[in-house]
């Protein structure tokens, strides 16, 4: 214990000496340890971001896009992603005998040009059935949603997402009941929605969807081809047999090629590997600043053990062995190096306590262990040579060191 | 207790070979008062860095308690400088970053045997016989110079070593002080039983010894 505090109040003296030395050794350090800790935190955030956007799509989802979306895990490259060919209701009719798929979801999107009140504002016309507002969790705020009725008899309702309504009639209130154009059709909003964020980075605004019954669609979607199949499978056991059955179905009317069954865990795995790849090459990139921050640690290590050259030898004639003085200066550029770990690490905390504002970054327990281990490690790795070139030192050449 | 068999020391400065040291044995009892004398320059101090563990010889055999120190490992060397060996130099090689009682204690965080003596007691006690007792949490560089020979006499006692090598102890005090320093290592060895070994030039200061042994161009005379 004595030995520590010795060398504990030994470093802290020396380093209150030399206070704008330590201060501006320890900043190459900071700066190290904050650049890689908030790239993280950011890289922590997104992947958040994108898995709650994904979970917001309703659990246990199957859904069948044209064409070769995702291959062994990846976004497929090259042409051919969502082309091939498009499904009709037929597909759906074959598909509802698969038990284990408690509803089957059609879907046609279209950006279009929607205007209300004395708005025109661009969104996203989501035409589907009913159903939709089941397996996506989608709660209603105010009003009804549209019915398998409505769908069948083509009604022109629509429910609104929150955000489109408000950009187009101020308050969700005045929304519920007016008309809006769609295609230069009348729609009466039936239902407004609550909110499900969203928008921004890496996935779609739900808030700005307009959800209308996909046959009243027809009248602009003339080849009564759908974009997309959901399917919500009953239990997450069932998803694999449930994919296989939909596949052998689908596999009697089109290629191998025309069609892709996708979990939304899979879409999920896919965006999250693409932006893990690019956090990775940030934080690497970063840590080229941690190995800068290293060589100055190294810098000033080397300049103490010639500036302490005497006090190495007293240190030595009253029997400090030579792994004695070399704990002593790798302990010290540990010290320097976890100050600047510490001070890093706070300052990412406060920039991440400024930013989550705006964007959900956050700290987890592994990144702030990895800024400290990493430091440390930095302080042995960098202390070492000068602390070695202290302790070789012969104890006469050092006591006469003036 | 310490025995010297033919032991040289040579430098090499700018290609030219010189001794600092040639083929000197001798031998120092326990309980000795020992002057080593001579003219600067002579090897005296060289002499006394070997005997110290702090430098390694050219050729020949220095052995302290019986052991053959330098065939002996850095950790062992280490450890008989800490705990049989006792420094007391002329700049006093105080670390001017720990209090007194600090730089006192200096030695025992390196003494790894287990004892049952109480260090901070120890150093505690020796500063008080030493009558400096009041800047026990003063820095070195804010006490006299006679004190702070007192402090590295303190510093050299802490682990009771068997012997005391002093360099030129009183070189940087004025008469009084110097007389102070000289009295307390005589006592030292008087009452303690230590074997003082004092390196100097000064005539007066090697009178004090029991006796003394005379060095010129590294070589005994």
């Amino acid at each position: 214990m004595t030995y520590f505090y010795f060398i504990l109040k030994s470093a802290l003296e020396d380093f209150r000496r030399n206070k704008v030395r330590t201060l501006l050794t320890s900043l190459g350090i900071l700066i190290g340890v904050s650049s890689v800790v908030l790239l993280m935190a950011f890289g922590l955030g997104l992947k958040k971001y994108i898995t709650d956007q994904f979970e917001s799509l309703g659990a246990n989802l199957l859904i069948i896009f044209p064409g070769k979306l995702i291959q062994n895990g990846q976004f497929r490259q090259g042409p051919g992603g969502l082309g091939g060919k498009r499904f009709d209701e037929k597909d759906v009719l074959k598909l509802t005998k698969i038990k284990t798929a408690l509803y089957i979801v059609p879907a046609f999107t279209k950006t279009v040009e929607v205007s209300g009140g004395s708005h025109t504002e661009t969104a996203d016309i989501y035409a589907t059935t009913n159903d939709i507002f089941a397996i996506r969790n989608l709660e209603l705020d105010l009003g009804s949603y549209f019915t398998a009725t409505d769908n069948d008899k083509r009604s022109k309702y629509a429910v609104l997402g929150p955000k489109i309504a408000e950009k187009l009639f101020g308050t969700k209130e005045t929304a519920l009941g007016r008309s809006v154009k769609i295609e230069n059709q009348g729609f009466k909003v039936v239902g407004i929605l609550k909110s499900k964020g969203g928008g921004g980075f890496g996935g779609p605004d739900l808030d700005s969807f307009a959800y209308i019954p996909y046959k009243t669609s027809y009248s602009f979607n003339p080849d009564k081809k759908f974009i997309a199949i959901n399917i919500k499978v009953d239990r997450q056991d069932n998803i694999q047999s449930t994919k296989e059955q939909v596949k052998k179905i689908m596999l009697d009317r089109y290629s191998e090629d025309d069609f892709s069954v996708i979990e939304a865990t899979e879409i999920l795995n896919a965006v999250s590997s693409i932006f893990a790849i690019m956090n990775a090459v940030l934080v690497a990139i970063a840590a080229i600043s941690l190995i800068v921050g290293g060589i100055g640690i190294m810098n000033i290590m080397y300049v103490s053990v010639v500036e302490r050259t005497k006090e190495i030898g007293i240190r030595r004639a009253v029997g400090a062995t030579r792994s004695d003085i070399l704990y002593q200066f790798l302990i010290e550029s540990v010290i320097l190096s976890l100050v600047g770990g510490f001070l890093g690490l706070l300052i990412s905390y406060l920039v991440v306590l400024l930013v989550q504002k705006f964007f959900p970054a956050y700290m987890n327990l592994e990144s702030i262990l990895i800024a400290l281990g990493v430091s440390s490690l930095i302080g042995i790795v960098f202390g070492v040579f000068p602390a070695r070139k202290a302790s070789l030192l012969s104890p006469i050449d050092a006591i006469r060191y003036e | 207790m310490i025995k010297l068999l033919n032991v040289s020391k040579q430098y090499t400065l700018e290609d030219e070979v010189f001794f600092a040291l040639k083929k000197v044995s001798l031998e120092i009892g326990e309980g000795e008062f020992i002057g080593i004398v001579g003219p600067s320059g002579c090897g005296k101090s060289t002499l006394m860095h070997l005997i110290g563990l702090l430098d390694r010889p050219t050729e020949g055999q220095v052995k302290i308690l019986g052991r053959d120190v330098f065939t002996l490992q850095d950790e062992e060397r280490s450890k008989m400088r800490n705990q049989v060996i006792g420094f007391v130099f002329q700049q006093f090689n105080l670390l001017n970053k720990l209090t007194v009682l600090e730089n006192v204690l200096l030695p025992t965080i390196y003494t790894r045997s287990k004892t049952d003596v109480n260090h901070q007691d120890k150093a505690r006690a020796l500063l008080q016989r030493f009558g400096i007792e009041k800047q026990i949490n003063s820095y070195p560089n804010k006490i006299s110079g006679g004190q702070q020979q007192r402090v590295a006499i303190a510093r050299a006692l802490i682990n009771n070593p068997k012997i005391i090598l002093a360099d030129e102890p009183t070189g940087n005090l004025d008469s009084q002080s110097g007389k102070v320093i000289l009295d307390l290592l005589g006592t030292l060895n008087k009452n303690d039983k230590i074997t003082v070994i004092i390196v100097t030039h000064d005539k007066e200061v090697a009178g004090k010894t029991k006796r003394q042994i005379r060095l010129k161009d590294g070589e005994i005379v």
